[in-house]
This record gives C-alpha cells, structure tokens and sequence, in this order.
C-alpha cells in the first residue's frame, strides 16, 4: 500500500498545525492553587455536572488542529494506492541509468542555481543512498543522445564523470535517450534495472518519431524527475532570429540587422535589445512586446570599414539566458577587381559584351561599387598583370595568345576566378584542347533554336544556388521569361568535378561551375550580350553578373552558411591536396578538416567560426588535427555563426498522459525533485482529496457545536 | 494563616490575640446587651418555687418569719434553680476551619469562629453561666471544663488564641463522648463549618436531645465556600485529607452551589426534626445575629 501526493508542496500546510496550538497555550489561562475547605464538595459537583470542561477544551483543539491537518492534506491532492512503495535506488543492489537532460533549457534559473546544477546534486544524492554492488551509466539527453557512462559500480568513478558534466546549447532528445537506456538494461547483469530520468519535461524533447524508434518497451520501472518545479521564474522570451544585410546595389554603406524577438510570458514585456559588434554594445532600443507576440526591429548601422563583422543581438535577461542572444556574422560586399576581357570588341559599342557587363558591374560609374571593372581586348591580356585581378571574364574569346592559358591556369589555382561566355567567335576546338586543366567540361556543338520553335529558357524551379538567393519569385519569374536561342551544349570531362548552377529548359546546363586549386571555373553557356539571347537587356542581368561575380570570388561564402544551429554540421568544399581547412570556434580552438573532409561537426557551441584556408599539414597526427595556433599563411576564408535551436526555449512542458502513451507498458512516476515520493499515474489507486474536504467540513461543523457548548 | 502548634504562654504575638480578642468580645456583647436587656441580670438567678415544712438541717436563714408571723408554723422558702447554666462550647479546630480567602481581605473563617465564642462566653460569664470550651478534630483536642467564675474566661480567651486548625474532622466521636461525659442540665453550642462527609450527625444530635441537652449549632461558613467565586484553571489542594482538584470553577459553579444549599438545607431540616437551634453564619455579614439569637434563646430557657 502506498500514500502518494500530487501536490506534495502543500503538505507544508501541515505546519499550520501549530496555529491552534499556539492559540490554545496563548489563551490558556495561568494555573493556581488555592487552599480549600470544601474539596469533597468540589469533587462531588464535578460528578454531577454534565459539562465536562477540560475535554471539550482538548477536543476542540484536537479539531481544529485535525482541521487544518486535513485541509493541507486535502490541498495535497492525497492518493492511494494498494501498490507497494518502494525507494526508487532500493536496499536491494539494482542497474541503474541515469538519463541527464543537459539540454540548454535546463541551463534555467532556479534560486542561485540552474537546473542542470540541482539534478546533478539529485543523481549525488541518489547515488550516496544507493546500496553497495549497485550499477549506474549514464546517459546524455541532448541531442545526439549518447552514453555518457556504461555500466560501473564504482561510485567514485561516477561522481568524477558527473562532476565533468555541463549543460550543452543542444537540444533534447528523450526518445533516442529512453532507447539507448533501454538498450543498457537489457545487457546489465543486475535483476533490477531501473531508469531515472532528470529533465524539465520541455516538450522539444518528446517526440513521437523517436519513441516509434524503440524497437520494445519492457517493464523497467521509469521516474521522471521534474526539475522544471524549480525554476524561479519563467523564460520571458528570446531573439528568434537575426539577418543581417546590406541593401543591394546602394552607394550607402549601411548594415541592416533585422531581429525577431518572442515575449513568451502573459503581460506587456517592456525588453532592453542590444546591438553588439565585434563584442561591443552599439545600439540599444526598448520594445514593447505584447504577451506571446514575435515582434520585429531592425537596427541600422553605418559601416565604416569594409571588413568581414561578427555580432549579436541580445534581449535583456530572464531566467534563461541562453536564447537571450543570437549570432550573426556579415561580410560586405568585397572591393572587387574585375577585368573584363572583350573576344569580340565591336565599334558599336552596345554590340560588345563589355558594354553590357562594364554596365551591370558598375552601374554608376563611381569608385564607391564594390566592383571595379577594367576592360580589356584578347591583345592587351597579356600586358596586364593577372595577380591584380580578383575575377576574369572572357566574354566570348576564340584563342588565348600562345601559351597564356599556362597563365591562367596558375592564376586560378592561386584562388582567382575565373568566368566564360559563350559567342560566335568561341572555339570549341581550342577551349577542348588547350584549356582542358581549366574546364571541367568540353564544349560540344551550338545549339540553335530552329525558326518556328519556342526559344530555350531558364529552368529556375527550386534552385538553391547561393547566386540565387536574393532574387524575389517576381524576379526569378521575370528571368524564366528571358528567351535563349543558342547555347553551347556541353560534355562532362573524366576525372573532373563540376556542379550545374543553373539548367535551361531542355535540360541543358546553362551555368556550369568547378573548383580548380583555391580558385574557381565558371562557364556561361550562353552570350553574354545580346547576340544569342536578350538576357544583357533585362533588370536581372545586372544583380545576375554582380552576384556570380561575387559568388566566384568567394564572396557570398557566409551568405548561404550564417544560419546553422547547434550541432548541424558544416559544409565546405573539399580544399585540394594543397591546403586544409581549419575552422576556429568561439571558444578558440582549433579544428583542421583534412584534404577530403568536407563536413566540420563540432559545432556545438553558438558563436561566430572563423575558417581559414592554411597550407596542407597533413592530418597524420592528432595533434596536427587540432593544432594549437593558426600556422603561417593561413588565409582568412570567412565566417559563420551557430545559434541555438529556439525550439528547446518554447515554455511547452509534456503531460504525464502524454508520457504515458509514449512509454505504454512502462511502470511510469513523476516526481518533484524535493519530494522523497513520486506522483503516480492516476489509473493506479484512489484520490483521497474529496473525501478529506469532506472530512474537513465534518471537523468544522464538530469544531462550532463545540465552541457553541462551550 | 495556622498557628503555632506549640506557642509559649508568653507568646506577643498570643497575648496581643488575646486581648484583641478581649476587647472585640467585650465590645460587642457590651453593645448588644445595652438597655433592654441588662435588667435581666439583677436577681435573675433565684426563682422562688414553694415552701416547705421545715425539718431539721434546713437553713435558719430560709425560714419566711412573716408566715411564722400568722400561722405559727415555720416553713422555708424553696428556690427553683435557674443559674449556673453549664454550657459547653464546641468549636471546631479542623483543617477545613483555616480557610482563609485569596480573592480580598477578609476575616479568615476561623478568626470569625474565635471571636464568636469569645463573645458567647463573655454574654454567659456574663449571666454567672459556667462556660466551657471544647476543641475538636477527628478527636477532642483540648477541653476546658465549664466554669462561671470570671477569671475562667482568661482561660477560654487564652485556649482561643492558641487553636491551630489541623487535621480532619469528626464530629460524631466528639459529641459520643462528650455525651457521656457531660450531667445534668447543659447547653451545647456548636460550632463548625460542617464539612463532614457521611458521618451520622444527626443520630448523635438526637442522643443530645434525649438527654436533655440544649444544643445549638453555629454554622459557619465563609462567602468563598457558598459562591466559589474563583476564575481559571486552579488547583484546589485541601485543607484536610481531600485528593487535590484540577479544574476550571466556572464550570461546576452553578452545581457546587446547589450542593452547598443543599448541605445547609439538610442540616436545618435535621435540626427542626430533632428541636435543636440551628443558626447559619456567613462570615462576611455581622456576628451579631448569632448572638441575638443566642439571647433570645436563653431567655425561652430561663422562662421554662
């Protein structure tokens, strides 16, 4: 049998107790002695009286006291159970995993402490009481889920593991962790298997797909302990999100940070939102946030310096402080030195294609764009010095000078870039023989569309390319009308990667790109100017040649990576047998990703990474692998930001039903983390609340038809 | 306040009691008799009854002349005798007697018992009455045999101021004995509060009676002991033998003085059935009325 409370705090109400107490010895008059005659007499009146004082005066403080006993008891919402009560870590030696919920939420404050902090206490608790040749592991809840500790029954060894443990900026997984947990038990040598589960029951954590995953759910009982009764106060809100941009193709020099920041409490949030760059306070405004409304700011700020800049915005504290803030990191547009190479200059100018590009890479003719062009004929290019140059364009060329695409080539593999267009006077001949180490591709025939046939368009549906990204569903409609009527059609070359950036409509690649060395290949399939289609004359043709401009120069790097969360990883192309990759975290450290890798994983802190192309290493040793500086030469490659999964900040919290249904067939208890017994599930005995109110009334009613008598 | 047990003759403090005593008694029955009642005293105490032939040995001086004078008979003179009352006062020197009030200043009921059988003894002396004085418990504690000459109150006074209240009583074996002790024609006054339990009062009252003693009881009782009029938790710890009490007087007030009417009531019923006087005193009204009583009732008996 057992007595179980849902509300156990109320149980306090107890002390109340005391109160009639108190009254009773307050108000009890002070005793005397009086020498008397007639005590016989006394004796013989108080036979005879009917009234009985001194009980009733007893009895009435035992009702009053047995009233206040049973109303907090009431209040405690009693139940009970014909089930035995045992003590969860029992007498009896028992395999225990410990499911830690090391999410970010649990990062929560409660009174000086956090959460995480009063459920590491708990599981010290636990595991002191414990009986000897008990077994524990321990299991991390945030996601991945992962065992942290397998199976040992040494206590010291597993108070040093716990005392390592710190609450991660990840999110919970509780499913992944009951399967792994469950996977435990059932290789633990021990007869009784529990697990203890010490969370905040965020609701992030429980999800559906997870439990589905748990291939059996056998009858380990399983306590939750909920930590979240602790938290003093409630997360009020967070940053949602944070863009950071610069208005395109502007003269002014002005970053647009754009923040969205969630009052998740009931009241009219009055919030201080800051503006931090490269770790200094730059602009602080205060918002009105109406309850449970996103609301949205943007801060404006001058740029002064055309440098990469990291940031973030924070919204002032509450009890979480982890979504309090959020990352972002800008690169301005680069100074961009660009020289345009004319293969087929004409006099009429409007006929050349260095007249529609000079046109849509500096549109204002002014040294303050970002894209400087130099225009350039076949003749001049040998004259001029490649290293001085960030792009090349060689618009519709027919032959290199003899020899110059040796030039080129180590132009390239030093990190420029280089970009073709298609034309009349190209020679699929030369471009196939001679620039072969440039091309990924060899270039086929023309194709010409017949008279009477619809012209070739761009297939721009789903395209994610980076070069795409700030074009509106008005614009890419607009660029999906653009008429193509001849094109190159390509061949891909062995041995030689490249990605199609964008397709025409007949399933042709209209953009091919291809990473030589440091530097990279892009091939326009197609004219640059108005000869084999009418794109040059077109609004998009502009931002079209600027972003590809820019994308070739590795310029919108951090465009397509600023919004990674917490423990997503990162991708980067493969660096070439040259150089490595080495990715520096918020924290300092350094990572190196070898000359293949392309995926960097350990992001698991928010922040801003920096990455640097350095020369190749080699990753041989370990130590190599995380280097302790960045080594000579390394180059600044960009940056991107990680940021918490705002997911773990919503205030949900999962109900016991819920639970329940999620673990069918488990022996489920909830319990607070300050009471020594657990709330079971409602289906396993009889609540007592209704009957002790009942019993409360009776006692009041005894109480004033005692008080009446008296 | 009990006193001494063993209190030396020359004691201050006994001697003051004395006279105070004294002086309370004196005044008080002085008072009292004032006026309609000192004729009373002058030649009361010799009654003529009849004469008698004279026969030798009769005194000389009894002879009546006069009818010696006209009948020439000699005749004597008999006198009916009507002093030298012997009275015996019974005073009660229990535990229960030394109640003494801790609400207010007032006299403690055996200071009221003393000076009334001060002043009685003084009004009998007084009347050429021989007064004795008995003190009792469970047993008699001192007697003093009745006496009329005037130095005998010295003694009585003395014997007053000495009473140390103590121990249980029991009247019944007190007034056996007395009975058996005491001839011819005597007066018994009583006087005690009474709080006796189950002891047969009455059948020894009756035996009194039987033998012709007049007996008079003084009921003495302190307002305290009618009305209890105590508040709070107390603990009544007994003057006598009685197991202490614990309780709240309030509550059993109302049924406390229904008992001690009734104790009253009981004794006066008892003593109308048995033709003995019965005078209740509360020692917060004036002694008094029992004194007038008292005369009123030595006047009946002298006319008998």
């Amino acid at each position: 049998m057992n007595l179980n409370f849902f509300s156990p705090l109320f149980l306090y109400g107890l002390l109340g107790i005391s109160a009639p107490v108190l009254i009773h010895f307050l108000i009890r008059r002070k005793q005397k002695r009086i020498r008397f005659s007639a005590v016989y007499l006394l004796a013989q009146s108080q036979k005879r009286s009917a009234r009985n004082p001194r009980p009733n005066r007893l009895l009435l403080l035992l009702a009053r006291c047995l009233a206040v006993a049973l109303f907090s008891l009431a209040l405690a919402d009693p139940f009970f159970s014909f089930r035995s009560s045992e003590a969860f870590l029992s007498s009896s030696p028992a395999a225990v995993v410990f499911i830690l919920d090391d999410s970010y939420s649990m990062e929560a404050q409660a009174d000086e402490r956090t959460l995480f902090d009063h459920a590491l206490e708990f599981i010290f608790e636990e595991i002191k009481q414990a009986p000897e040749k008990s077994e524990y592991s321990l299991v991390l809840a945030s996601s991945p889920a992962r065992v942290e500790q397998d199976w040992t029954s040494d206590k010291t060894i597993f108070e040093k593991m716990l005392q390592a443990q710190s609450v991660s900026f990840r999110t919970t997984r509780i499913g992944d962790a009951i399967g792994q947990s469950i996977k435990l038990l059932d290789s633990a040598g021990q007869e009784k298997k529990k697990i203890l589960l010490l969370t905040d029951l965020d609701k992030n954590g429980w999800r559906e797909e997870a439990f589905s995953e748990i291939s059996h759910f056998p009858f380990y009982p399983i306590r939750v302990v909920d930590f979240s009764r602790l938290q003093s106060k409630g997360n009020d809100g967070m940053v949602k999100s944070v863009q950071a941009s610069q208005e395109f193709l502007t003269r002014s020099r002005l970053l647009r940070v754009n923040a969205k920041v969630r009052n998740f409490s009931n009241v009219l949030s009055r919030r201080a939102l800051s503006l931090f760059l490269e770790g200094k306070i730059v602009k602080e405004e205060f918002l009105d946030i109406p309850p449970g409304q996103t609301l949205t700011h943007e801060f404006s700020y001058p740029l002064r310096k055309n440098q990469p800049l990291k940031g973030k915005v924070q919204v002032s504290n509450d009890a979480l402080m982890i979504d309090n803030s959020r990352h972002f990191s800008f690169h301005p547009s680069q100074n961009l030195k660009v020289m345009v190479v004319d293969g087929d200059p004409k006099t009429i100018s409007h006929q050349s294609e260095s007249f529609y590009l000079e046109r849509a890479l500096n549109p204002f003719s002014v040294s303050l764009s970002h894209i400087d062009p130099t225009i350039s004929t076949l003749a001049e290019l040998p004259l001029r010095n490649l290293s001085d140059f960030s792009v090349v364009i060689l618009a519709n060329i027919r032959e290199l000078a003899p020899g110059y695409e040796l030039e080129l080539e180590e132009f390239v593999l030093n990190g420029g870039a280089l970009l073709f267009g298609m034309g009349d006077q190209v020679n699929p001949k030369y471009f196939n023989e001679r620039l072969g180490n440039l091309l990924p591709v060899k270039l086929d025939s023309q194709y010409q569309v017949r008279k009477g046939e619809p012209s070739l368009h761009l297939s721009l549906e789903n395209n994610a390319h980076p070069v795409m990204k700030i074009f509106s569903h008005k614009e890419i409609d607009e660029m999906r009308e653009i008429n193509f009527y001849s094109t190159y059609t390509i061949q891909p070359r062995e041995d030689k990667k490249f990605k199609v950036g964008t397709w025409f409509s007949n399933q042709n690649p209209a953009v091919v790109e291809s990473n030589v060395g440091k530097g990279i290949v892009v091939l326009f399939l197609s004219s640059l100017d108005r000869d084999w289609n009418d794109f040059s004359i077109q609004p998009t043709f502009l931002p079209w040649v600027q972003r590809w401009t820019q994308y070739s120069a590795r310029g919108l790097d951090n465009i397509s990576r600023q919004n990674l969360l917490v423990g997503e990883p990162f991708r980067q192309s493969a660096s070439g047998p040259d150089s490595n990759w080495i990715i520096r975290s918020p924290d300092g450290s350094l990572y190196v990703l070898g000359n293949e890798e392309e995926i960097f994983s350990e992001t698991f802190q928010p922040g801003t990474y920096h990455l640097f192309s350095a020369p190749s290493v080699g990753t041989s040793s370990a130590a190599k692998k995380t280097p302790v500086k960045i080594p000579d030469g390394a180059e600044s490659a960009g940056t991107f930001t990680v940021n918490v999964d705002i997911q773990e900040s919503e205030p949900g919290k999962i109900f016991q039903k819920e639970i329940a249904s999620f673990l069918a067939g488990m022996k489920i208890e909830i319990q607070e983390p300050r009471s020594s017994t657990a709330t079971p599930q409602t289906d396993d005995g009889v609540p007592l609340a209704t009957f002790l109110f009942l019993m409360v009334a009776g006692m009041f009613l005894a109480e004033g038809w005692m008080v009446r008598k008296e | 306040m009990p006193m001494k047990t063993s209190a030396p003759q020359f004691d201050t403090q006994i001697l003051s009691r004395i006279s105070t005593l004294k002086m309370t008694a004196m005044n008080l029955v002085e008072g009292l008799l004032t006026g309609q009642h000192r004729s009373r005293h002058k030649g009361a105490s010799v009654e003529f009854a009849e004469y008698k032939d004279y026969s030798p040995g009769d005194e000389i001086r009894h002879i009546d002349w006069k009818v010696v004078g006209k009948t020439d008979k000699y005749h004597v003179k008999q006198f009916e005798q009507s002093t030298n009352l012997k009275c015996t006062i019974l005073l009660d020197a229990s535990g229960s007697m030394a109640y003494q009030s801790p609400l207010k200043e007032q006299h403690p009921k055996m200071e009221y018992a003393r000076t009334l059988v001060a002043a009685l003894s003084y009004l009998l002396l007084k009347q050429f009455d021989a007064v004795g004085l008995t003190l009792f418990n469970d047993k008699v504690v001192e007697h003093i045999p009745p006496r009329s000459k005037a130095s005998h109150y010295q003694q009585i006074l003395h014997s007053l101021a000495n009473i140390s209240p103590q121990g249980t009583t029991r009247i019944d074996d007190v007034l056996g004995g007395l009975a058996g002790r005491l001839r011819g024609r005597s007066m018994f006054i009583l006087v005690s509060d009474f709080f006796v339990q189950n002891q047969n009062l009455r059948k020894n009252l009756k035996l009194l009676c039987s033998r012709g003693f007049e007996v008079i009881l003084f009921h003495v009782l302190h307002p305290d002991e009618i009305r209890l009029p105590f508040e709070g938790d107390i603990i009544f710890e007994s003057l006598e033998d009685d197991p202490a009490m614990e309780l709240d007087p309030k509550d059993i007030n109302a049924e406390y003085q229904k008992m001690v009417q009734e104790h009253i009531n009981s004794f006066q019923q008892d003593c109308n059935g048995l033709g003995v006087d019965y005078v209740f005193l509360d020692t917060s009204e004036s002694m008094e009325q029992a004194l007038i009583y008292y005369l009123l009732k030595r006047k009946s008996l002298v006319k008998l």
